[in-house]
């Protein structure tokens, strides 16, 4: 496991990246200037929104576990960064750490219920869900606050949205995510332990592994990484709304399993969850270029995520 | 049931009977409890707030808004008992509801055979889960979260704006609006439950939910076993959409979609275990009744019901902390 790639996962990471570059092919075919760079940058650039939390739901999906609060984590998210920053580059600093703060102490709340309080991972992110569904509605009074209405920051618009060598600056942050997860799970201790314990839990305790640190802190990082997509999301589209992060709980499930990671936990690494969110995304914007309705776009998802699953996410006999 | 014949053993060895029906019954009776407690509390804040107790009105209007909860925690429990977990909850509860606005027109007896197309169209959905799960050895939770998708897709088809109608005959069979009768349907759902509960099917759930391994050892088909417990969830999620339809006289492809959430709230609460192999229809049908107290007790709290899912969160996670203590407890300490 000291491998970047542990080898049963080399086939699966590379056919992720297959079906991505086959979709863009897809997508050239049917729709001229599909696979151009500028279209390949921007759908890249919403493919790292995707990303970012499917790090997350990948830290967590490893041991076996589950996030399901990812969508109100991060719309909550988004709200506070508009909300407390009022849209003035000064008080940006304030409102990113306010922000990501925020999603750590629900990821901690998580973890804590898990580990301490022996809840059920699906329960207790489901109930997160709906906690922080409610606190996003109730403090934001249904986005009518006047705060609401504000606009990211300029700064941090400018993050999404620069380019930098040709690159917008969000994709350049989302690589150097890939790279440090990449290598904070495949050759840290802490990275081992969260194999160990997602392989089996009782063996890693015997060994010495921190089981109950290394779980809390593996929530705390999701909840951290839904908060960040939360931020980006709205340095990309300039303002929060409710239900915005609706769509990034089955997308990042959809990417973790894409990528060969095993809900079981214990086997897939994020270079396999990053492309998994970058075949999902071209997936959409192929069908968006195809002009499909919601309800073909809805379907297809599902049985395209049914058929990868029949292809390599079979369980193994035991 | 193997495990449950040594667990009974070893308990009547240390134990007096009555602590151990307390033990293997804890999940229900702290239903029942939490239930009456919610009952209490709302008929206390009603006397409060109107002068008088509840009464007919407030009953028959809870269990009407109850039944489709009710159902789709019924179809819960079973995928729940083979240790799976059923996402696809929302998606079947949207297509039943959708086909029932666009189908149900009239006549007694076009109204049955279309409600029994709808319910085995539901069946038939749980059976594509069970198939992928029983046969296709692939995981639930992602399993039922891709059908989800497909199931909801195919209701915004069917209905892609809010509309369509149901006879009033039909809402007046269903969720009589003036007596509790739909109370009726609950009881011969928990009635079906006994049977099943003692059939063949029924043993198995409960046995691959408890060990699997051991099952198919000792001779339990785990992948029929699973297939049906899909799709019987199935058929019931369906009939929950006809109840859904019933209540709003009309059809929406998306009101469903919540049901996959409290469908699992309701189930946790009703003291069904996640992990497989522990519950009963009687606790499922509590936890929905207590779900829906709840949104009552808020209401007549006057708290914003945009704070409604942080109450309902919180309420989630303290009442499963509390009751894996107060079982613990029970169980007696090792």
């Amino acid at each position: 496991m000291t491998r970047l790639l542990p080898t049963g996962n080399v086939l699966r990471v590379l056919a992720a990246y297959c079906a991505a570059v086959l979709l863009f092919i897809i997508g050239e075919l049917v729709h001229p200037g599909f696979a151009s760079f500028a279209s390949i940058t921007s759908i890249l650039l919403v493919a790292s929104f995707v990303g970012l939390v499917a790090a997350g739901q990948c830290f967590v999906v490893l041991i076996g576990g589950i996030d399901l609060s990812v969508p109100w984590v991060l719309n909550a998210a988004a709200i506070l960064m508009v909300t407390s920053s009022l849209g003035l580059d000064s008080r940006a600093l304030y409102a990113i750490g306010l922000t990501l703060g925020m999603g750590a102490l629900a990821g901690f709340a998580n973890g804590a219920g898990v580990v301490w309080f022996g809840v059920p991972a699906v329960v207790m992110t489901l109930a997160m869900n709906g906690i922080m569904e409610g606190l996003a509605l109730g403090l934001s009074g249904g986005m009518t606050c006047t705060a609401c209405a504000s606009y990211a920051p300029p700064v941090i618009q400018g993050a999404v949205h620069d380019v930098w060598l040709g690159v917008p600056a969000a994709l350049w942050l989302w690589i150097a995510v890939i790279a440090v997860v990449s290598f904070v799970l495949g050759l840290t201790r802490f990275g081992r332990a969260t194999y160990a314990i997602g392989n089996n839990a009782r063996a890693a305790f015997l060994a010495g592994v921190n089981v109950d640190m290394t779980t809390v802190l593996l929530y705390v990082l999701s909840g951290i990484f839904s908060a960040l997509a939360g931020i980006l999301l709205v340095g990309f589209g300039g303002q929060a709304s409710l239900g915005m992060g609706s769509p990034y709980l089955f997308q990042s499930i959809a990417a973790v399993v894409i990528g060969g990671v095993s809900i079981l936990g214990g086997s897939g690494n994020y270079l396999g969850a990053a492309a998994g969110a970058v075949s999902l995304t071209a997936l959409v914007s192929v069908l968006l270029a195809l002009n499909m309705p919601d309800y073909g776009r809805s379907i297809i998802y599902g049985v395209v995520i049914l058929a990868l699953l029949l292809l390599y996410g079979r369980e193994q006999r035991d | 049931m193997p495990s449950d014949i040594t667990a009974h053993a070893e308990a009547t060895q240390r134990r007096p009977r009555a602590a151990h029906m307390l033990g293997q019954n804890s999940g229900l009776i702290l239903a029942a409890v939490i239930l009456l407690l919610s009952i209490i509390g709302f008929a206390g804040m009603y006397w409060i707030q109107q002068g008088r107790l509840p009464g007919n009105f407030e009953l028959t209007s809870t269990v009407n808004n109850t039944m489709p909860l009710a159902l789709a925690a019924l179809g819960q429990t079973m995928v729940v008992l083979t240790r799976g977990i059923d996402l696809s909850v929302g998606g079947i509860v949207d297509l039943a509801n959708a086909l029932a606005a666009i189908w149900l027109t009239g006549g007694v007896l076009n109204t049955i055979g279309i409600s029994v197309v709808i319910v085995l169209i539901g069946a038939a959905a749980g059976l594509i889960n069970g198939l992928l799960v029983g046969l296709g050895r692939l995981q639930p939770i992602v399993v039922t979260l891709a059908t989800l998708s497909i199931f909801q897709g195919l209701a915004i088809r069917v209905l892609p704006q809010p509309g369509g109608a149901v006879p009033a005959g039909y809402t007046d069979f269903l969720v009589n609006t003036n007596e509790p009768t739909a109370l009726i349907f609950l009881v011969i759902a928990v009635l079906g439950w006994m049977v099943l509960r003692r059939s063949r099917l029924g043993v198995g759930l409960f046995a691959i939910g408890n060990d699997e391994p051991s099952a198919i050892a000792l001779g339990i088909n785990a992948m029929r076993t699973k297939i049906g417990a899909y799709t019987i969830g199935g058929a019931l999620y369906a009939v929950a959409g006809l109840f859904l339809a019933a209540n709003a006289t009309a059809g929406d492809a998306t009101t469903g979609d919540s049901y996959t959430l409290t469908s699992i709230v309701a189930v946790v609460l009703g003291g069904v275990n996640l992990f497989g192999g522990r519950g009963s229809a009687v606790g499922a049908i509590c936890g929905a009744f207590i779900t829906t107290m709840i949104v009552n007790i808020l209401f007549f709290a006057h708290i914003n019901p945009l704070y409604q899912s942080f109450y309902e969160g919180l309420f989630l996670v303290v009442a499963v902390v509390v009751g894996g203590l107060i079982g613990r407890l029970v169980r007696g300490a090792r």
